[in-house]
């Protein structure tokens, strides 16, 4: 058995510079909110991030300019909070490029990358200006001889996901809704595993079917309670909804972005985790 | 005088017609910040299509959420659901041609129902930088019956040149706070207009050229089944968040 368990800093320093990183989760639910804080601390640059739809993970690493793309179908913070400020005026100022698929096109990115096939027909698109916008081009089928958009295939340099429970090999159980965390465990070059709590992984073996993520394609494990704050992590806690309140309004001013930022993530006394 | 439709909060209205739309035994699926759609989905269940089969993008199907979430990728919208898809298997349904309803929006929408969710001004440099179109770009040319929502009606979100085209396909009828657009032969028109909206509003209100006038139905008032049924749903009256 190989123990793959190590701290988050020791996790997170292993991604270079310039990676193209896979965030889990969704929206504000289960992304990998502790390890996008050490994304920060570390002052990673031009990353790419990968995600169907992200919020305030690719909001706070563009406002803390970690950020050279993002390839996603969607980022905001849904209807509570609304659009993600810091990501916009990163995108409109010119200095993070909005590589905007729709999220069946970064799925599809994935599937090519999971086969190891250069790219993915997806069914759709017609009528778009994405394709033009993107360089998504389409192909003959040899069969019928029907023109299908392809999309080319989208590998990860690492997957970054946060899990309920994960052993120390990897293995990682995810309560509720998996979203593409599975799809980015197989198609990333690295996996970094963060889980609310490591236990004993006999104990997968009474159910594995509830395992999402197999641990072989996993490099490293970090014991992460409250590792998806401020995102959710059913069933143990949900959104923060003052502190991403608090997150959205600094956002929207370079100022007050960097400052929340210093008091509240890069300060060592901070209670961010 | 009494006018009823002044007790009738707007958001009451769309969630109400949306509903009306959906028939039983049809596959519906909403995605990210839809709480009308989510609303009108289990209000058209419980009243008129028991059998429709509600999906969403938290992968539940016919979920029973005790209270609802104002995120519509909740863990709330896992309540009660017997199994469990991935997002990647709605849009494999959709693009084999079994969705039969998508619910989607855009940010500007043009007389023939495309919609716009990327960004305001050129695509590359944008003066606005808009979230993107999630799944629409896939799912409006292949789901069966697009529905589109949105709950401000003027001239800067129904325009006559969409800044980028986000989406395009399979537009059957658009929702708003004011009345209903049918797409016929390619291009909306306006089915109704919602109780106390006059033609000249709903004309000043759209940014195309609309054919309106004293004639144009009038959406039917909820019926007094309709709002106790979403009472029930909706007693905290989630969806009035999108008007905020």
């Amino acid at each position: 058995m190989i123990d793959k368990t190590t701290t988050l800093t020791e996790a997170i320093s292993a991604i270079p510079d310039g990676a193209r990183i896979a965030l889990g989760g969704n929206t504000l639910h289960r992304g990998p909110g502790a390890a996008v804080h050490e994304l920060v601390r570390q002052g990673k640059r031009n990353l790419e991030l990968v995600k169907t739809a992200g919020a305030y993970d690719v909001d706070l690493l563009c406002a803390a300019g970690c950020v050279a793309a993002v390839s996603a179908g969607f980022i905001g913070y849904e209807t509570p909070f609304g659009m993600a400020p810091a990501y916009r005026k990163a995108v409109e100022s010119g200095r993070v490029q909005a590589r905007e698929h729709a999220c069946a096109t970064v799925i599809a990115g994935l599937r090519a990358a999971i086969q190891g096939a250069p790219f993915m027909p997806v069914a759709g698109l017609q009528g778009s200006d994405l394709p033009a916008a993107r360089g998504f081009r389409t192909v003959r089928d040899p069969y019928s001889g029907v023109e299908v958009y392809v999309v080319p295939a989208l590998v990860p340099d690492a997957a970054i996901l946060h899990v309920q429970e994960a052993d120390a090999t990897g293995n990682g159980r995810i309560i509720g809704t998996r979203f593409e965390d599975v799809l980015m465990a197989q198609a990333a070059r690295r996996v970094i595993l963060t889980a609310e709590r490591i236990v004993d992984g006999e104990a997968f073996a009474d159910a594995p079917e509830t395992v999402a993520i197999a641990g072989f394609l996993v490099d490293a494990v970090v014991e992460a309670p409250g590792g998806a704050w401020p995102f959710s992590c059913t069933p143990l806690y949900e959104y923060d909804t003052d502190y991403l309140a608090a997150w959205v309004s600094a956002a929207r001013d370079p100022d007050t972005a960097d400052r929340f930022i210093a008091e509240r993530i890069l300060d060592p006394a901070a209670a961010v985790a | 005088m009494n006018d009823p439709s002044a007790e009738v909060a707007p958001w009451d209205m769309m969630a109400v017609a949306m509903a009306r739309l959906l028939k039983s035994g049809e596959t519906v699926f909403h995605g990210v910040a839809s709480p009308l759609p989510m609303v009108a989905t289990l209000l058209a269940k419980r009243l008129h299509a028991p059998d429709l089969t509600y999906l969403n993008i938290t992968g539940s199907v016919d979920p029973q959420p005790a209270a609802l979430p104002v995120s519509t990728v909740d863990p709330a919208l896992l309540a009660g659901t017997r199994s469990l898809v991935t997002l990647a298997d709605l849009f494999d349904l959709s693009g084999r041609g079994r969705l039969d309803v998508a619910f989607l929006s855009g940010v500007q929408i043009d007389g023939e129902g495309r919609i716009n969710l990327s960004a305001i001004g050129d695509w590359k440099h944008p003066a606005v930088r808009l979230p993107g179109g999630a799944g629409s770009a896939m799912l409006m040319p292949t789901a069966r019956r697009v529905i589109l929502w949105r709950t401000r009606h003027d001239p800067r979100t129904f325009v006559e040149r969409l800044d980028f085209v986000t989406a395009a396909g399979n537009v059957d009828r658009v929702v708003t706070p004011l009345g209903i657009f049918v797409r016929h032969d390619g291009r909306l028109e306006v089915e109704s207009l919602h109780p106390g909206v006059t033609p000249e509003a709903f004309r000043e209100a759209t940014g195309f050229a609309v054919d309106v006038d004293e004639r144009t139905p009038t959406t039917p008032l909820p019926s007094d089944e309709e709002l106790a049924a979403l009472r029930m749903i909706d007693p905290e009256g989630v969806v009035s968040s999108e008007f905020q």
